[in-house]
């Protein structure tokens, strides 16, 4: 091994078959079945050349065209070799270790007798997807392109939609190892320089042998890993990240990762949706007071059921508690059993149904409600209003479309349902409290959580419910981005 | 967790009034208008507007002085104005003075939730969750106590005016005659006796170092002043109202009983839909209260980071708040003597401090 | 495992027992110290949508006991589940008990006991309780709190039970202010065997004479207390006179029957409504105080038996309006007289309005409202203002048809 590194580490001899022999040793040939060596000469220059590349990740055509093809026609004696072929001339290279890098980044190595340097022609094409409509955050009215997992795509989506020079797209190598490339992605003349400088100094500190995607160097990057409540914005849509790049935000892009990274991220970039701008400002407004009423249901609607029947009963308008009473007389369990049950049982078909093979899918559907519902409610295990309570709170979960809020709100109802069945509502009063104080304290790359409702930044006061486009006329305070006016007031 | 946020662990205007009317304003929905009610009779309304009338004056004078020292809060200004002995003692009475406001109201607030709502729950467990959840918020620190206020103060607000609402359509207006209650100078004798009700805004006076600056401070302060006024008077005419004086007199707890007692269309009992609200706003008051009393014997015992003996405080208030058998009786006849021997501490400091100020030159600079 | 079994106060929905209604009365033990307590528990299988059980609807328990509270323990030796006062929608008292000068005593338990609430309707039974519980059976209403609910929301829209103001708040606020007097439904199960006259509503409870197949209870007129111990009854009619005076009461539209100027024979049913305030001037410096009532009523003339044109003949609805405003101030006149002679004190609530003749609390209680009520005169006029004459507003001509 320590021989192999200290050889990669010098310089590429002149004469060409020694070079080739190294590079047959480097990359194990003839194990290594598709790294392709193809020994030709110039004509013209009269040289022997070969060029080194691998046929899974280069573009063939383009190497048979723009490179070997030019050479082999070549009739002019004492052309530079930059105006031979028409192929971009990426590098030239003297040590192995770099023309190695470039290979393995699908690029093709050519290599003359005689000369001590390689040159390195781009010829890059990674099988990937096209670009697909989104999987995960799904709008019925708005742009319907997703990240793929190519980076160049994402790249180029991003730069369809900011169609200007102040885009930077910065890279970073961030592993050791399998060297994956990491891409930054600000506004030049918008984004905070501090908070660019401590991203990049967060990106920089890291020492890990491979990071294959943006889901891992997510949990490298964060201010808490173990926290409830997620920093960092994970998005499929192009159109969201180019609205959080335009207001400041940074953005991350990597290569096998079908979506990007927006930080900072505060509760409001969990909690809003690209629809809610997309539509009339009513409907948009509408829309987002019934995730409000949703986000409630789902995190109190089980705690509530149980601090009722157990301590506060004379809540519940009689004949309703009548009812209840009656119904629950014949059930075993009490009721906060009744709530754990359903509530894991419908967590369990949840998970289920996400990973169950295609062909199957409706069959579970039908098959858990049937179970969950009418079997449960026959066999006297749960009463019927339990089916409704749990049905209910987790279908509101639905509508917290991102899946780190969603998560985090499906974590807290079960924290909500303890805290119920010791106290009631002052046990469920006093976790809010707690949880109240402990989110308005947490920081994302240090914006505070709850920006711009408190503390209070000049912004486009775009918290629970929005303006009209012409009103939010101002970028968030709290990024201090470097131009505060969004759009000037129409006269 | 670095922030280039500059306005780091400062509270701004509207942190600053969430803060104080959760803080001033909960006291319409414990046992103060019950004293309230013995002092003036029907007549608890003017009460309250003579009280504001006798503490504009001392608010008056905290203002112009946290104007003067930029910067410096009420601590600084009174080490700074009285010297070191002198400014010592002093804090430390308003020290004790807090942490005895502390105790007798945490046990209050710990016997409203037993016998309004857990009967037969231990009064020591209701008194851990209470003091715990309190600790948690003071140790963060009080810009987060501010943020968290303003983050519910508008459903706080929401509820206490549906159930003032409701108290108006339901109640007969005429229970608020016999007009001046208990007698023109018993009306003055009780405000006077009862302004220590707004002490709170003399040690907002310790708080004014982390606001954002002094002008918000100030605007924060009369903001504060007149809403709290305004729900006291809405309240102590409501309950009258639903109850008349003769039934108020008699409550311990007339917010309680008041949600007991409306009826919201077909919903016969309400109270505990309004219930965590009043919860929420007492939980944000004790964590105020905790911090005030770290901070001031941070300040008494120069311990810098003074969040850390937020936990002792708190186990502390809630030791000595478990000793009286019966909280109600023997802490209400103690708050009452203890009210009436603060009033004049509060109506005459800042004046003294003010004078001080004059004499000293330091309005000239 | 606290979560799971639960602490303290604790107790599951379906383990609780809940009483509908208290009935209150006399010990027939003799010992000073107890009262007889009956519970009331609804069975909540008939809340169910396919209750279909065969269990009763109901179930009482009647025994001596110090106070309703001590109660809750005793019954549980013979009830099942653990007594919960959350659905109590009624109290009942015997009237031998509530003429009792001792009754006062154990209606204040009630505010020491958190779960019954203060806006609970008490209502008074002219004979025991529990032999009124037994004889309750309604045919139509099988859950016995809405049963409840009902009659006693409906019967005071009529005005003929003064339920909104019949409550155990305004019972306690009423005795404190001691000014005026205070009024609880009445009620019976038992028919009378007195007759008054032919008239619909001056009835009490137990004299209206009905057939049928029926619940054997009925609401009608009020128990008036004074003081907190009961002095007296109102009739039905009456009833509706103290509401229509009373601001603080709340009518809905009352049908009642007059006179009929132009024939003896007939009577003429109306629609009253109170649509303002009635109007009260008080007079108190004078050394003889008086005060002047002036009552504005609204009436739909609906049914005429007499047949006569009143639509369109403009100087005969003058004599009708005469002739009921006079029947009407009749009416007030008496009851005014009955409650200065013989209960000395007023159940109109004009007490809180004389307050606003005084400035402070303490001139007030000097003055005594309850002392110089009856001295006061009391001068009523009322205004009758005729509406509509009901959907067809005009009669045919009897003789006419009849040729």
């Amino acid at each position: 091994m320590e021989e192999i590194t200290s050889l990669k580490k010098k310089a590429i001899d002149s004469n060409l078959e020694k070079t080739i022999e190294m590079f047959k040793n480097f990359y194990s040939v003839p194990l290594n079945k598709d790294i392709i060596i193809r020994n030709f000469s110039i004509s013209g220059l009269d040289k022997k050349a070969t060029v080194i590349y691998i046929n899974s990740i280069t573009d063939s055509e383009k190497i048979e065209e723009h490179i070997i093809r030019p050479m082999l026609t070549n009739t002019v004696s004492d052309k530079k070799l930059e105006n031979i072929s028409p192929a971009q001339l990426l590098n030239t290279h003297e040590i192995y270790e770099d023309i190695l890098k470039d290979i393995n980044n699908g690029n093709t190595a050519l290599l003359i007798d005689g000369e001590t340097k390689a040159y390195v022609f781009s010829s890059t094409k990674f099988q990937g997807r096209s670009v697909e409509k989104p999987l995960n955050e799904v709008v019925v009215k708005g742009p319907k392109e997703a990240f793929n997992e190519n980076v160049i795509d994402n790249i180029s989506l991003l730069r369809k939609k900011i169609r200007s020079e102040n885009l930077i797209f910065e890279s970073y190598t961030i592993s050791k190892s399998s060297k994956n490339v990491l891409y930054i992605v600000y506004m030049k003349d918008l984004v905070n320089e501090e908070l660019l400088k401590n991203v990049k100094s967060k990106i920089n500190s890291i020492d890990v042998n491979a990071i294959q995607n943006l889901s891992l160097l997510e949990e490298y990057i964060e201010d808490r890993n173990k926290s409830i409540f997620p920093t960092i914005l994970s998005t499929e849509r192009p159109d969201r990240a180019t609205s959080y790049l335009e207001d400041g935000y940074i953005a991350l892009l990597m290569d096998n990762s079908p979506d990007s990274l927006i930080l900072p991220a505060t509760f409001w970039s969990f909690f809003h949706n690209s629809e809610d701008h997309y539509l009339r400002f009513l409907f948009g407004n509408f829309i987002r007071l019934l995730r409000l009423l949703a986000l409630m249901i789902t995190l109190f609607i089980s705690a509530i059921y149980i601090s009722v029947t157990n301590y506060h009963v004379e809540m519940i308008p009689t004949d309703l508690l009548l009812a209840m009473s009656a119904s629950r007389e014949v059930v075993p369990f009490p009721s906060i059993i009744e709530i754990l049950l359903m509530e894991i049982a419908f967590e369990l078909i949840r998970e289920g149904g996400l990973r169950v093979p295609n062909p199957i899918g409706p069959t579970i559907g039908i098959v858990g409600a049937l179970i969950l519902g009418q079997a449960a409610v026959e066999a006297n295990i749960v009463s019927p209003l339990v089916v409704i309570i749990v049905a209910l709170s987790g279908l509101c979960s639905f509508a917290i479309g991102d899946i780190k809020l969603n998560f985090s709100v499906r974590l807290a109802r079960f924290l909500f349902i303890f805290s119920a069945a010791l106290f009631g509502f002052y046990g469920m009063t006093a976790l809010f409290t707690i949880g109240l104080f402990y989110i308005v304290s947490l920081y994302s790359f240090g914006i505070p959580y709850l920006a711009p409702m408190t503390p209070k930044y000049i912004s486009s006061k775009d918290t629970f419910f929005r303006k009209i486009l012409k009103n939010e006329q101002y970028r968030p305070g709290y990024l201090k981005p470097k131009d505060m006016v969004k759009k000037k007031e129409v006269q | 967790m670095n922030s280039m946020d500059s306005t780091k662990g400062k509270i701004g205007l509207k942190e600053l009034v969430a803060l104080i009317l959760l803080d001033v304003g909960t006291k319409v929905a414990d046992d103060t208008p019950h004293t309230f009610y013995e002092a003036f009779g029907t007549a608890a309304w003017i009460g309250i507007l003579l009280i504001g009338l006798i503490t504009l004056i001392p608010i008056l004078l905290l203002t112009k002085l946290i104007k003067l020292y930029q910067d410096k809060n009420l601590i600084d200004i009174i080490l700074h104005l009285f010297g070191k002995y002198i400014g010592f003692v002093v804090l430390f009475i308003l020290w004790i003075m807090q942490v005895f406001a502390n105790i007798s109201n945490s046990a209050i607030y710990t016997d409203i939730i037993g016998t309004m709502y857990f009967n037969r729950t231990p009064v020591v467990v209701i008194y851990v969750v209470l003091v715990a959840v309190a600790a948690y918020g003071a140790k963060k620190g009080v810009e987060y106590i501010g943020s968290s206020a303003w983050v519910i103060l508008f459903w706080v607000i929401l509820s206490l005016l549906v159930v003032l609402g409701v108290t108006f359509v339901q109640g007969e207006f005429t229970y608020i005659f016999p007009i001046l209650g208990t007698g023109g100078w018993e009306i003055v004798k009780g405000s006077y006796n009862h302004s220590s009700l707004l002490t709170d805004f003399l040690y907002f006076g310790f708080i004014a170092s982390n606001v954002k600056n002094v002008s918000i401070f100030n605007k924060g302060i009369w903001i504060g002043f007149s809403i709290v006024l305004l729900s006291f008077l809405l309240a102590l005419i409501g309950y009258v109202m639903l109850f008349d004086y003769y039934g108020v007199r008699m409550f311990d707890y007339p917010y309680h009983e008041t949600i007991r007692y409306i009826e919201i269309g077909f919903l016969t009992n309400v109270e505990l839909l309004f219930f965590p609200f009043w919860l929420i706003s007492s939980f944000i008051r004790f964590s105020f209260y905790l911090y005030l009393s770290a901070l001031l014997f941070g300040a008494l015992f120069k311990i810098k980071h003074f969040e850390y003996i937020v936990p002792a405080l708190a186990a502390l208030t809630m030791l000595v708040g478990l000793i009286p058998e019966s909280a109600i009786f023997s802490m209400n006849r103690l708050r009452v003597i203890f009210l009436n021997v603060i009033a004049p501490v509060f109506l005459l400091l800042p004046c003294l401090l003010w004078i001080t100020a004059k004499l000293k030159g330091d309005f000239k600079k | 495992m606290p979560i799971l079994s639960g602490c303290w106060d604790q107790t599951s929905i379906e383990e609780r027992a809940y009483v509908v209604a208290i009935g209150l009365d006399k010990s027939k033990s003799g010992n000073e110290n107890q009262i007889q307590v009956t519970y009331l528990l609804a069975n909540p299988e008939f809340s169910k949508k396919e209750a279909m059980t065969n269990e009763p609807p109901m179930e009482m328990i009647t025994f001596d006991t110090n106070d309703l509270i001590v109660g809750k323990n005793k019954a549980n030796t013979v009830i099942a589940k653990e007594i919960s006062f959350n659905l109590l929608s009624v109290i009942l008292v015997s009237e031998e008990f509530a003429k009792d000068k001792n009754f006062i005593r154990w209606m204040y338990d009630t505010t020491k006991e958190r779960e019954i609430k203060r806006n609970t309707p008490v209502i008074v039974t002219k004979e025991e309780t529990s032999i009124f519980f037994k004889q309750n059976h309604p045919k139509l209403e099988s859950r016995i709190h809405k049963y409840y609910d009902y009659t006693l929301k409906y019967g005071s829209e009529a005005g003929m039970i003064p339920n909104s103001e019949s409550n155990l708040g305004k019972y306690y606020r009423t005795t404190q202010a001691d000014a005026s007097l205070y009024l609880a439904i009445y009620g019976t199960s038992e028919k009378s065997n007195y007759s008054r006259s032919n008239e619909e509503d001056s009835l009490m409870a137990g004299e209206m004479k009905f057939g049928g197949e029926t619940n054997k209870v009925q609401f009608m007129g009020s128990a008036v207390f004074k003081e907190g111990k009961m002095i007296g009854k109102l009739t039905g009619e009456e009833t509706r006179a103290t509401v229509l005076l009373n601001n603080t009461l709340k009518m809905g539209a009352i049908l009642a029957t007059y006179k009929d100027p132009f024939d003896e024979r007939y009577r003429i049913t109306a629609k009253l409504l109170k649509k303002e305030k009635t109007d009260v001037k008080m007079d108190l410096k004078n050394p003889m105080p008086t005060i002047d009532v002036i009552i504005p009523i609204y009436l739909d003339i609906l049914t005429q038996h007499s047949m006569i044109d009143y639509a369109n003949d403009a100087p005969k609805r003058e004599r009708l309006k005469q002739s009921i405003e006079e029947e009407i101030t009749d009416t007030f006149n008496a009851l005014i007289k009955k409650t200065q002679e013989e209960f000395k004190g007023e159940p109109f609530g004009w007490a809180t309005l004389a307050r606003k003749q005084f400035l402070t609390i303490k001139e007030f209680e000097d003055y005594d409202w309850m002392k110089t009520y009856p001295e006061i005169d009391v001068n009523i006029k009322v205004k009758v203002n005729i509406g509509n004459f009901g959907n067809q507003s005009e009669v045919p001509d009897l003789e006419e048809m009849r040729d």
